[in-house]
């Protein structure tokens, strides 16, 4: 059992399960009572092979589903009494949500922006911004479905985090990605970081959580099993490397 | 609702649909180019036709004993002037079958004796439909049989001209002999009956019109609407445009609404469209109208047609935003249209039912009620309060289903594209249960155009053996086989208490009652005409059989094959979906759209609900079987003995359903019992 989350962290998540019935397989609980907060500033890991939990996790964080039980507080709002509070202070980003091939970078920055009531007065300026900041000012009048897959990954970045939110969730955003594309995934994120934003960030690479997370959740079978700093996991478990650290919790003392 | 955000959904789903370039081509530019292409290409095929025909000379023979008179006959009519274009050689064969098969001849007349022309008449008398036109051949007589290949399109045009010929020459030669025995005048001429219409020209137009004017725009709406649904929600899922939008600040009803407005508009701007287009080829004469076509319609007609239509567009989009809702991908979606394509234009014939008038309880069924309304007001006889009332209905069923397609987005299921995969993995049953809709609406599919199209099934027997045999026995053990099913659980194939068949056969004379009853009190709401309830009756148990072949074929061979694909696939792939109630109706839908005559939809599917609540209750297929065969049976064995249950007392009615009601408690109480166990 974790302990209970502070009210007062940006994210909060108290309880949190996620059951779905399946005929064969009876009742699965893909995410089974978990607990922890995300600070300001932070860059949160849940680190955990698939199926382990993380996308159910995030998207119920995300209100696309609802919870079986428990709950979670984003900045105050619970995503079962207030989902809409929830998603206008929140960016998602995952490898499943996609763009609209047929809007232009600008006018997709430009919608998401809207669509999540950033103050109609401030919207250009805002997109101006991120094209400026993404670097993609050359294709900002080009058709999503003509740009290249880390073109299409920077408007995608830019469109999550369009209406400034202040947290910003990115399930496992390297999926599928080249080196370079993941590197600059990687600089994106941490630049968010340090802009004081709150980072939730999914992943089943090792050395992404490492370089990237201050805090790393260790997620199995829909439990925490574990959840601190790189430097705090490896004095837990005396083990150098995160993924013997990983294994360890996964599988237990060899 | 937030209006802002709905202003700027609805601004972009237009935005994506005008940018499509799918949509643009099927739903502008193919129309416009084919409509005329399709038109011109008709009218082209008719004149090089009748061309064709004119030019051709039908080759023929003549055989039998009374063939040197049928030679007489031909020779006197083939140069009157209604048979001047129709040139005819007669040519010596030996045998006039094999000369059709290899084409040496058009057709052949086969003179008949008098016992084998009593022997064809008898044939016919039995091959023929109550209350046709037709009149069936005299006996005593020797006859005359016009034989040819349907399948050459050629030869059954001369075929039917040398039988139209013959048909003038039998009626010249009678009168003939009429008046050289002393009939005193012509015989067309006692009691010539003329008629005087009193409606006007626009008053018939609107008539004509009024009856497919609905069913015309349904096709439109649903067509042009799918094109936009498909991509406005199954497309975005399959892209994964969906997920992204529903993780923003914008309500799921803002997001259901937007989308339900947009297909909404595409459904109404195409119709718009292609009520242009026909407006455009009538100007330019590509399409030409008949000559006594005349519509006058005053402004006030306009707007109550409009205001009419405007909420059934609303509805039959929120029926499409659902069906996209719930397709996986493009794809399944194009699959899923298909059922609701058919499914509104079955009520959007209403107005094709003689004397349906919108003051009945047709006025609560959404869109046959406008299709009633529509004619009414096409033909000058608007009926205001019924208007109100239709308008009414339909909107409350446009918002009910607005609202249902809000709440689908709300489901996890329908939203989370990954959920959708297990199945499709697992293959199986889960998999079976996804796609169960799909396989009916390919079997009927086959069984609609098989009957429409293949010769060999014209006839009620082939019919039934071709459905129960191939489409539902075959395609359930198809089914089976495909899914791995287990049979014992689909079919339900346990024992059962006795009391439960004792009840079922208890219930089966009952329910001929309680039906009879049921469709008196509906028949009061929608009349039908006497007429077709006869062609009907004729259709279902045609007496040209004997009684132990009408036994087998219609009552033993359904109850079997029917009870295995609806109350045994089809209950076993929706065993999870819908509220027992609902799944009874829907199923007992289904089972009456498989029996599409428009007339015996209602009957049968009335039939196919209480058939699949007894399923559900005894958890098998097998009682269901044994009322289904019992039911069929005893309405045969009342044909055949022409017993009519038309004119009961009410005592025998109140007994009718006590006696149903009591053996469904029996069947309920023994079924539950029997399930648990």
């Amino acid at each position: 059992m974790q302990a209970e989350p502070s009210r007062e962290a940006p994210v909060a998540v108290c309880n949190l399960t996620k059951t779905f019935l399946d005929e064969s397989r009876g009742t699965i609980h893909a995410v089974d009572g978990i607990n922890f907060e995300c600070r300001e500033s932070e860059v949160f890991g849940l680190l955990g092979a698939n199926g382990a939990g993380k996308t159910t996790t995030l998207r119920m964080l995300s209100t696309i589903i609802a919870p079986s039980s428990g709950t979670a507080r984003i900045l105050g709002h619970d995503i079962v009494k207030d989902p809409a509070g929830v998603r206008r202070n929140m960016g998602f980003f995952s490898a499943s949500t996609a763009l609209y091939p047929r809007l232009t970078a600008r006018e997709t920055i430009e919608f998401f922006a809207r669509i999540n009531q950033y103050p109609k007065d401030k919207v250009e300026a805002r997109v101006d911004a991120l094209i400026e900041r993404f670097g993609i000012s050359e294709y900002a009048g080009v058709r999503v479905e003509k740009l290249s897959t880390g073109m299409k990954q920077k408007v995608s970045i830019a469109r999550a985090v369009a209406h400034n939110p202040r947290i910003v969730i990115f399930d496992e955003p390297t999926s599928g990605l080249d080196v370079l594309n993941a590197i600059e995934v990687h600089h994106a994120i941490r630049e968010l970081r340090d802009d004081g934003r709150t980072i939730i960030f999914s992943t089943h690479i090792m050395s992404e959580a490492e370089k990237l997370c201050d805090r790393i959740a260790i997620i199995h079978k829909g439990r925490i099993l574990a959840c601190d700093t790189f430097a705090g996991l490896r004095e837990i478990t005396g083990l150098h490397y995160l993924e013997d650290i990983f294994l360890r919790f996964v599988r237990g003392p060899a | 609702m937030n209006w802002a955000a709905l202003r700027l959904l609805y601004v972009h789903e237009m935005r994506m649909v005008l940018r499509s370039p799918r949509t643009i081509v099927i739903a502008l530019v193919l129309p416009a180019v084919l409509m005329p292409l399709m038109i011109s290409g008709s009218r082209l095929i008719q004149q090089r036709q009748t061309i064709r025909l004119d030019e051709t000379t039908f080759e023929y023979a003549v055989t039998g004993p009374w063939a040197d008179q049928a030679r007489e006959l031909i020779k006197s009519y083939r140069d009157s002037a209604e048979f001047m274009s129709f040139d005819v050689e007669e040519r010596e064969v030996s045998d006039p079958d094999a000369a059709l098969r290899d084409g040496r001849l058009h057709f052949y007349i086969r003179t008949l004796d008098v016992d084998e022309g009593d022997k064809a008449a008898k044939q016919a008398a039995e091959a023929s439909v109550a209350g046709l036109d037709q009149p069936l051949p005299a006996t005593g007589v020797p006859a005359l049989q016009v034989v040819y290949l349907g399948s050459r399109e050629i030869a059954r045009a001369g075929a039917e001209r040398m039988t139209d010929m013959m048909r003038a020459a039998r009626r010249n030669e009678s009168y003939a002999i009429l008046i050289a025995r002393g009939f005193p005048s012509h015989p067309d001429g006692i009691l010539a009956t003329t008629n005087d219409n009193l409606a006007t020209e626009s008053q018939i137009s609107g008539s004509n019109l009024g009856r497919f004017f609905t069913v015309v725009l349904v096709v439109w709406i649903v067509a042009a609407g799918s094109i936009a649904a498909m991509d406005i929600i199954a497309g975005e899922k399959e892209r994964g445009t969906l997920e992204t939008l529903i993780t923003t600040g914008a309500g799921r009803t803002e997001i259901a609404t937007a989308k339900h407005l947009a297909i909404c508009t595409v459904g109404i701007a195409i119709t718009f469209m292609q009520v242009l287009y026909a407006l455009v080829y009538i100007r330019l004469r590509v399409i030409t109208l008949p000559p006594e076509f005349a519509i006058d319609l005053s402004a006030q007609s306009v707007l109550q047609l409009f205001i009419l239509f405007i909420p059934l567009a609303a509805a039959i989009a929120a029926a499409l935003l659902i069906v996209s809702a719930y397709a996986k991908t493009y794809k399944e979606a194009q699959l899923q249209f298909f059922p609701l394509f058919m499914g509104s234009l079955v009520p959007s014939l209403a107005a094709v039912i003689p004397g349906l008038k919108s003051r009945s309880i047709i006025s609560l069924v959404p869109v046959a009620n406008v299709s009633v309304a529509v004619r009414e007001v096409l033909t000058g006889r608007p009926d205001h309060l019924m208007i109100g009332v239709t308008v009414a209905v339909m909107s409350l069923t446009a918002g009910l289903l607005i609202r249902y397609s809000a709440k689908l987005l709300a489901r996890e299921d329908i939203v989370v594209s990954t959920q959708h995969e297990q199945s499709a993995l697992e293959g199986g049953d889960s998999l079976f249960q996804r796609q169960v809709f799909r396989w009916f609406a390919v079997l009927w599919a086959v069984t609609f155009a098989a009957a429409a199209n293949v010769p060999q099934l014209q006839s009620p027997l082939t019919q039934v053996l071709f459905n129960e045999v191939v489409i539902f026995f075959g395609a359930s053990v198809f089914m089976i086989h495909r899914y791995r099913l287990d049979v014992r659980k689909v079919l339900g194939i346990r024992r059962m208490p006795w009391q439960i068949f004792a009840a079922v056969l208890m219930a089966v004379p009952a329910a001929q009652v309680v039906a009879v009853a049921f469709f008196r009190i509906v028949s009061i709401f929608i009349p039908t005409p006497g007429d077709l309830l006869r062609q009907l009756a004729k259709q279902i148990a045609p007496t040209s059989l004997p009684v132990w072949q009408m036994i087998l074929f219609m009552a033993l061979l359904p109850a079997v094959c029917e009870e295995l694909a609806f109350r045994g696939l089809l209950l076993h792939g929706l065993r999870h979906r819908f509220h027992p109630i609902v799944r009874c109706l829907v199923i007992g839908i289904i089972f009456g759209v498989f029996h599409y005559t428009l007339f015996r939809i209602a009957p049968t599917a009335l039939l196919g609900v209480i058939l699949t609540g007894i399923a559900v209750m005894t958890g098998s297929i097998l009682p269901g079987m044994l009322f289904h065969a019992a039911n069929n049976s005893l309405a045969i064995g009342m044909e055949s003995a022409n017993i009519s249950l038309s004119r009961l007392d009410g005592f025998t009615y109140a007994t009718a359903i006590a006696v149903f009601a009591l053996s469904m408690h029996v069947i309920w109480r023994y079924g539950k019992q029997a399930r648990e166990n």
